[in-house]
């Protein structure tokens, strides 16, 4: 008996010593696994928590008193700006108002990187479409400059497609916290990952009805989920999520899960971009930043975590406030609110503050710049570091060009029903690209007719053959030996090309045997232009085209002086931006800053220029192509309303494949090219096809025209010569005279050779140079 | 009768011939255009403000980013100067004294042919203000020691 008892006492023992063993190895292997998770989990979060994308930004506006404007794109640029149109004195950032010619404006906070303002109270007085003045309202300064803040284009987003603006837990307001805790895990304060009363009440709830009511996870659980977990529903993944809560709860506050947490939830669909966190939308259902969001508006949000679709204002206005008020009542009955807040936020309406879709503005422009940038960043940083980048965009010139090309090639189909295709891929093409000659800036890309058709880039992908737009390079090279009142031959004649026979003619027939130098390019004669390329020397041509840096093959031919080789459009607006900024041509800038997500300044691009022509040649060349304005092949611009000084220069090519105009100013430079991409005729020269679309997109970006011209450099000088030889005219004497400028290198010192003696000395016709 | 024409009403209609007369003969004869052809004879106006006129707003407003950026450039941030070198270069192309800037800039970033360049340009734009060209001489002078390899 004795023994049993020692056999039972014995067996107990052993039982125990197992039992508390089992225990704690069970215990030891269950802090093993929650280290384990603690350190999954640490992992996980120390590195980033979630991808940001890049945000695009256009340039900033620079607005100056004498400075023409277009209001109505100003307007559409304001409003793009979410500057809101009230009808009292603004008095809140944010807010403008019209009142006939006074613009007041009460400017956003500017900050950009290395550069921050606070916004301030502007009025600026608009007479006859042109600033007059811009007064700083609270301390009556008046203002020579005014910078608008730069707006946003586009975001590059990761493989997620996640829109997010991360918030920390000291910038949300209590309510929205409390709001979110009442409406998914009240008990959060309480519990350690996981809430077993919670559990319990909702399986008591879903039994009731019958159906799944309500779930029993805790934020700690969902947020688990969300991070580590698939989706499927098994045991297993159920206990992960339990331990994984757990391990959680023991590594962060609950402050920092809730942050987490807060900034992890899905919230909205905006097309096809996720919108994520509380910070980004509170912006997308309110539009405003989340410190800022009330009661009622923060339990709107609260309620829209359960089925952010199904309980979206945007969707439906009447089953979101439901749910709103429903959450307005939890956090009543847990003591959170006060019975009069709660009163006062269940009367107010859900009210949404719209948004637009993320329609890809600039879409040429930016697939350009993405393409550029991996050259210099990794494309996965791009997408996941929440980047800034500035770029020279400016929104309101793309509009300009975008509509102006719209419009320009309707109106040709209009004119011409051979130019109508039915298939969308198949019809009339146009691009246009405008620069700020000086420094190479891309205001407007405009690659295609409609993106969303083709995303083929036809400024910058496309090679084209540039017609009589590329003659101006013929000339440059032509005027160390030749003048701008040189006589060139008109006479046809046939050229060996490669072993062919070639012969150029005229568009239209011009009647003269010899034209000068400048007649000869403002007409674009080709006649006079192949022999002047012939008697300058082709391979100089073609040193000259390789010195303003085309990439495209080029043959020493004949036909090279009538752009019968191809070019990237592009390029051919940077090499006319050598005109324009007095000789040196500028590097195509499309970005200007990059920041990181904290808006300190990771990088800078700087214009780079470098000397193609000396500025007396370029004086020269800008005189010549003036004169393509105002008296030759683009002279229709005064009628389209274009009287501000301009140059430029034409092209069409053979059977009207491609036309072109290529204009600009000092301050301003637009290429505009029309064509097929298939090739076939357009039946229109680039007088009439690119031409009017040019005047169109001028006439709509006022405040880049200066009305200025350029100044002429000491080493042109302006003679008056006799037209019939060239020479220095004899008063009284040379019948025909014309004044011309010259580089002073070549001007003619010599009275004319035919009239000098008073009259004709009969021998024989002009002198040719 | 000499008399009478000088002293009477003819009078102003003799002189109006005998101006006429002048006119005509004195006069090139107009340029002989066949039809469909070429119409282009004489230089273009140059009609349009000077590009530096210096009264101008859009100027005055290029040199509050010039200034702006030459405070910038004393303290040393030269990235940041030459960014609004850019803007005031882009709003009045032909402002000498940014030119002049820029080259200043350049130089600190140690890039001597955008100095150069811009030195160049500052040197078309100023010719006429003697006081700022004696200063862009003396950049000239000390971008081309740098670029023989002396430091200032």
């Amino acid at each position: 008996m004795e023994t049993k008892e020692k056999e039972t006492r014995g067996t107990g023992k052993r039982l125990f010593l197992l039992s508390a063993a089992a225990l704690a190895s069970a215990a030891l292997l269950l802090g093993a696994y929650l280290w384990h998770l603690s350190a999954v989990i640490d992992e996980r979060f120390s590195a980033r928590r979630w991808s940001v994308p890049s945000t695009i930004y256009s340039d900033s506006t620079l607005l100056f008193p004498g400075q023409r404007i277009n209001e109505e794109t100003l307007r559409d640029k304001l409003r793009r700006l979410a500057y809101r149109v009230v009808t009292a004195e603004p008095g809140r950032t944010g807010e403008m108002r019209w009142q006939g010619n006074l613009l007041e404006i009460f400017l956003h906070d500017f900050d950009m990187p290395s550069k921050r303002r606070d916004g301030f109270s502007v009025k600026m007085d608009i007479q006859d479409r042109e600033i007059a003045s811009i007064v700083r309202t609270d301390t009556g300064e008046t203002l020579s400059l005014l910078e608008i803040e730069p707006e946003e284009i586009t975001l590059l987003f990761g493989a997620e497609r996640e829109q997010r603006e991360l918030v920390s837990i000291n910038q949300v307001p209590a309510h929205l916290k409390y709001a979110v805790i009442a409406a998914e895990d009240s008990r959060f304060y309480e519990h350690h990952g996981f809430d077993v009363r919670g559990i319990l009440r909702a399986l008591y709830t879903n039994i009731r009805h019958g159906e799944v009511r309500q779930g029993g996870s805790t934020l700690t659980q969902q947020l688990v989920k969300n991070y580590f977990l698939t989706p499927e529903r098994t045991l297993k993944r159920k206990l992960k999520e339990f331990f994984m809560a757990v391990a959680m709860e023991l590594t962060y506050s609950k402050d920092e899960i809730l942050e987490i947490y807060l900034n992890e939830i899905y919230l909205a669909q905006k097309g096809s971009i996720a919108v994520c966190g509380v910070g980004e939308a509170s912006r997308f259902y309110f539009g405003k930043p989340v410190e800022r969001l009330s009661l009622a508006e923060a339990a709107a949000m609260a309620g829209l975590i359960k089925g952010p679709n199904r309980y979206s204002p945007y969707e439906n206005a009447k089953r979101c406030r439901e749910r709103r008020d429903w959450v307005l009542r939890e956090l009543l009955s847990n003591g959170w609110v006060s019975p009069e807040a709660c009163d006062e936020a269940l009367a107010v309406p859900v009210e949404p503050a719209g948004y637009a879709a993320y329609g890809k503005k600039a879409p040429y422009f930016i697939d350009y710049l993405v393409s550029q940038l991996p050259v210099y960043y990794d494309p996965d940083d791009l997408s996941s570091r929440g980047l800034s980048l500035f770029t020279t965009l400016d929104t309101q010139v793309q509009k300009a060009a975008e509509e102006a090309l719209d419009a320009g090639l309707k109106q040709l189909e209009r004119n011409n029903p051979a130019l109508r295709r039915r298939e969308d891929g198949e019809k009339l093409q146009g691009a246009i690209v405008v620069m700020q000659p000086r420094t190479g800036y891309i205001l407007a890309m405009v690659g295609g007719r409609d993106y969303a058709v083709s995303q083929f880039n036809r400024i910058t992908q496309a090679k084209r053959q540039p017609g009589s737009a590329f003659k101006p390079f013929v000339y440059l090279t032509a005027l160390d030996r030749f003048t701008p009142s040189s006589i060139l031959s008109n006479e046809t004649r046939s050229y060996d090309m490669d072993g062919r026979t070639w012969q150029p003619r005229n568009t239209h027939p011009v009647a003269e045997d010899g034209l000068t130098l400048r007649q000869a390019l403002a007409v674009s004669d080709n006649l006079a232009t192949v022999d002047l390329a012939v008697r300058t020397g082709l391979l100089r041509i073609m040193n000259t085209a390789m010195n303003f840096r085309f990439s495209t093959p080029l043959k020493p031919w004949p036909s090279l002086a009538l752009g019968a080789f191809e070019v990237i459009p592009l390029e051919l607006a940077r090499a006319f931006c050598t005109f324009a900024a007095e000789g040196v041509q500028p590097n195509p800038l499309f970005m200007r800053a990059l920041a990181d997500e904290n808006g300190n300044l990771l990088e800078k691009r700087h214009l780079k220029i470098e000397r193609r022509v000396s500025p007396e040649k370029a004086y020269v060349m800008n005189s010549l192509l003036r004169s393509v304005v105002t008296e030759g092949t683009a002279r229709s611009l005064l009628s389209m309303g274009i009287s501000f000084p301009a140059a430029g220069k034409t092209g069409t090519t053979n059977d009207n494949r491609d036309a072109w105009f290529v204009g600009y100013t000092p301050d301003i430079l637009a290429l505009v090219w029309v064509g097929f991409d298939n090739g076939d005729p357009i039946h229109a020269e680039g007088s009439v096809a690119a031409l009017p679309i040019w005047a169109d997109l001028m006439k709509s970006i006022p405040q880049y025209v200066s009305g200025r011209w350029f100044r002429q450099p000491p080493d042109v000088v302006t003679r008056t010569v006799c037209r019939e030889s060239g020479g220095l005219a004899v008063p009284n004497a040379c019948p025909e005279t014309v004044t011309e400028i010259f580089l002073s290198k070549n001007a003619p010192g010599e009275p004319c050779p035919v009239h000098r003696h008073g009259h004709a000395d009969g021998m024989g016709g002009g002198v040719t140079w | 009768m000499v008399r009478n024409i000088l002293t009477g009403p003819r009078c102003l209609l003799f002189f109006l011939l005998l101006l006429l007369g002048v006119h005509v003969t004195g006069c090139p004869a107009p340029v002989r255009m066949p039809p469909g052809t070429v119409p282009v004879t004489e230089i273009p106006p140059s009609e349009g403000k000077r590009l530096d006129a210096p009264e101008d707003p859009r100027t005055l407003a290029a040199m509050n980013l010039t200034e702006q950026g030459r405070m910038l450039l004393e303290r040393g941030r030269v990235d940041e100067a030459i960014s609004l070198f850019e803007r005031a270069a882009n709003i009045s192309p032909a402002n000498g004294r940014n030119c002049f800037y820029l080259a200043e800039a350049w130089i600190l970033k140690g890039d001597l042919y955008q100095a150069r360049e811009w030195n160049r340009l500052a040197e078309i734009y100023l010719r006429e203000d003697g006081a700022w060209m004696e200063k862009v001489l003396v950049q000239k002078k000390r971008i081309k020691k740098r670029e023989n390899g002396f430091s200032p």
